[in-house]
């Protein structure tokens, strides 16, 4: 038996999603805009579906409309498509009971180790 | 044309005999070198399959096997693509033949997948598999993202949890006639029900076991296969896609699209259609992914139906996982795809487990590997030697 026990401590850069990541930091919602079909993504597609790979940081709304979820040991996660994207992405829910249909952006939360993790609560205001 | 002249794998399960990954690939690698009754000295290059170095610390794996193997001198090249990784290195030694670059080309595929971190770590380290900046920082494990895209083909299909444990229950049995197979039982509905919920609809028995082993391959160019494997069958075609990395991105969620698209392009290269198809290794991760796949691969227009009808038993129309496949077999990662092919190999050449084989076997057969949530899809068609 060879035992190793390595800790890597990564400082990962976000190269042209910064402004995505910064944004998420403060609990703020940006989507890529394609500069030649409009199409808004959230999670940022580098490269729209039309083929067009420049475009421009767009501020959403942050609120979130859930369109699947799914529960069980691994926690409570949703497929949700943000207010004025045109994609969907997975996030992790905080807070979301089931049959709430929308949630909010939180700022950043982390891990145990440190990762970053995206996570959406309650409607401000809503109980 | 090519030629698989050797096949074989090792037992899939957690090792617990202390043996090591390189144990593994030089008993597989042997046993196919032995199967295609060539020399090592006649390999012209070596390719190996691993998903990740995190699991084995070993950076360079090529050629520290290389020389395990008694391969120095021969040329070596890594394949990778999550779960596919076996069968985008058998695609890789292919197209090396093809081009005339290679006559006889090692594969080898493997991962301690169970024995060497533990399966939190494990856990984590595939959740990483996904897009490593979004999904992969929500949390999420594999086993969440299935389950999404999950949820969405069952609601399409009217599909419900009786179908997941349908496909449960047939490849854990399948398994059992098995003899390296890391999870052979015989389920009831009753005891799958009972399994924890790790993300709805899937419970633990649900899933496909971390595994360790390792499977080897043997692929030759057709003219220079040996006399004394006249038998050995063809790869006929192979065809491979790739979807959005983020569930999110796709049109359509519950769809697996790379691999409608790479079995196109896999019938495409060997002039058949999916009918044509007799027996399928496919690439169940999860009992939905099963489904799904059946789906993409157009093996099925009523997926409800042909699981009443038992379409796809091992005495059905079109056997599918008759090893037990990821659920039952079990899944190394590296090692899968390699696995996949080189059990079709000796399914169709007849030369299997006497508890698996088919008296009759068809004459094409399907491998079907995916890497992530089938963002990376590898599809290889195999021919019996004498098929028309």
């Amino acid at each position: 038996m060879i035992n190793h026990n390595i800790s890597l401590e990564y400082e990962l850069n976000s190269g042209w999603l910064n402004p995505w990541v910064e944004a998420l930091h403060q609990g703020s919602a940006l989507a890529w805009q394609c500069s030649a079909c409009d199409s808004a993504s959230f999670a940022p597609e580098r490269t729209c579906r039309c083929g067009q790979n420049s475009g421009r940081w767009h501020p959403l709304s942050g609120i979130a409309v859930l369109e699947s979820r799914t529960d069980g040991a691994d926690g409570s996660f949703a497929l949700v498509r943000f207010i004025g994207s045109d994609t969907s992405v997975v996030v992790a829910l905080e807070g979301i009971d089931l049959g709430q249909t929308h949630g909010q952006l939180m700022p950043y939360k982390f891990s145990d180790g440190g990762v970053p993790r995206m996570v959406i609560g309650p409607l401000e205001g809503v109980s | 044309m090519v030629t698989i002249t050797g096949a074989a794998l090792t037992d899939y399960n957690r090792r617990k005999d202390g043996s090591s990954f390189r144990d593994w690939v030089h008993d597989a690698f042997q046993d196919a070198l032995k199967m295609s009754t060539l020399d090592r000295s006649d390999i012209d290059l070596l390719v190996v399959s691993s998903e990740s170095d995190f699991f084995t610390l070993q950076l360079n794996p090529s050629a520290v096997l290389a020389s395990d193997l008694g391969l120095v001198g021969t040329a070596t090249i890594r394949a990778e693509g999550g779960g596919a990784s076996g069968q985008i290195a058998v695609h890789a030694a292919v197209n090396a033949i093809r081009a005339g670059q290679a006559r006889h080309v090692a594969v080898v595929g493997y991962d301690p997948s169970a024995s060497n971190l533990s399966s939190e770590k494990i856990k984590e380290l595939y959740g990483f598999s996904f897009d490593a900046w979004t999904d992969g920082m929500t949390g999420a494990s594999s086993t969440v993202l299935y389950a999404l895209s999950a949820q969405q083909f069952m609601a399409e299909h009217s599909l419900t949890d009786r179908h997941l444990a349908a496909v449960t229950i047939a490849n854990r049995k399948n398994a059992f006639a098995n003899l390296k197979a890391h999870l052979g039982l015989l389920h009831t509905e009753q005891e799958i029900d009972a399994s924890p919920m790790i993300a709805n609809p899937y419970r633990r028995l649900h899933c496909s076991p971390l595994s360790d082993g390792a499977a080897a391959l043997i692929i030759s160019e057709s003219s220079a296969v040996p006399s004394y494997r006249a038998t050995a069958p063809w790869i006929k075609g192979i065809g491979g896609a790739s979807d959005h990395v983020r569930l999110g991105a796709r049109q359509i969620k519950g769809q697996f699209s790379a691999k409608t698209i790479a079995m196109a392009r896999a019938c495409s290269d060997a002039d058949l259609t999916p009918k044509d198809i007799g027996l399928v290794e496919l690439y169940d991760a999860y009992a939905g992914a099963h489904l799904q796949g059946l789906a993409a691969l157009g093996l099925s227009e009523n997926i409800a139906k042909d699981i009443a009808e038992n379409t796809f038993g091992a005495n059905g129309r079109i056997p599918v996982n008759l090893s037990g496949g990821l659920m039952g077999q079990g899944a190394p990662a590296g090692a899968i795809g390699v696995g996949q092919t080189a059990g079709c190999a000796l399914f169709l050449e007849g030369r299997h487990w006497s508890t698996l084989q088919p008296q009759s076997p068809p004459p094409y057969a399907l491998a079907d590997t995916h890497g992530g949530l089938c963002t990376t899809a590898a599809i290889t068609i195999l021919a019996r030697r004498d098929a028309p």
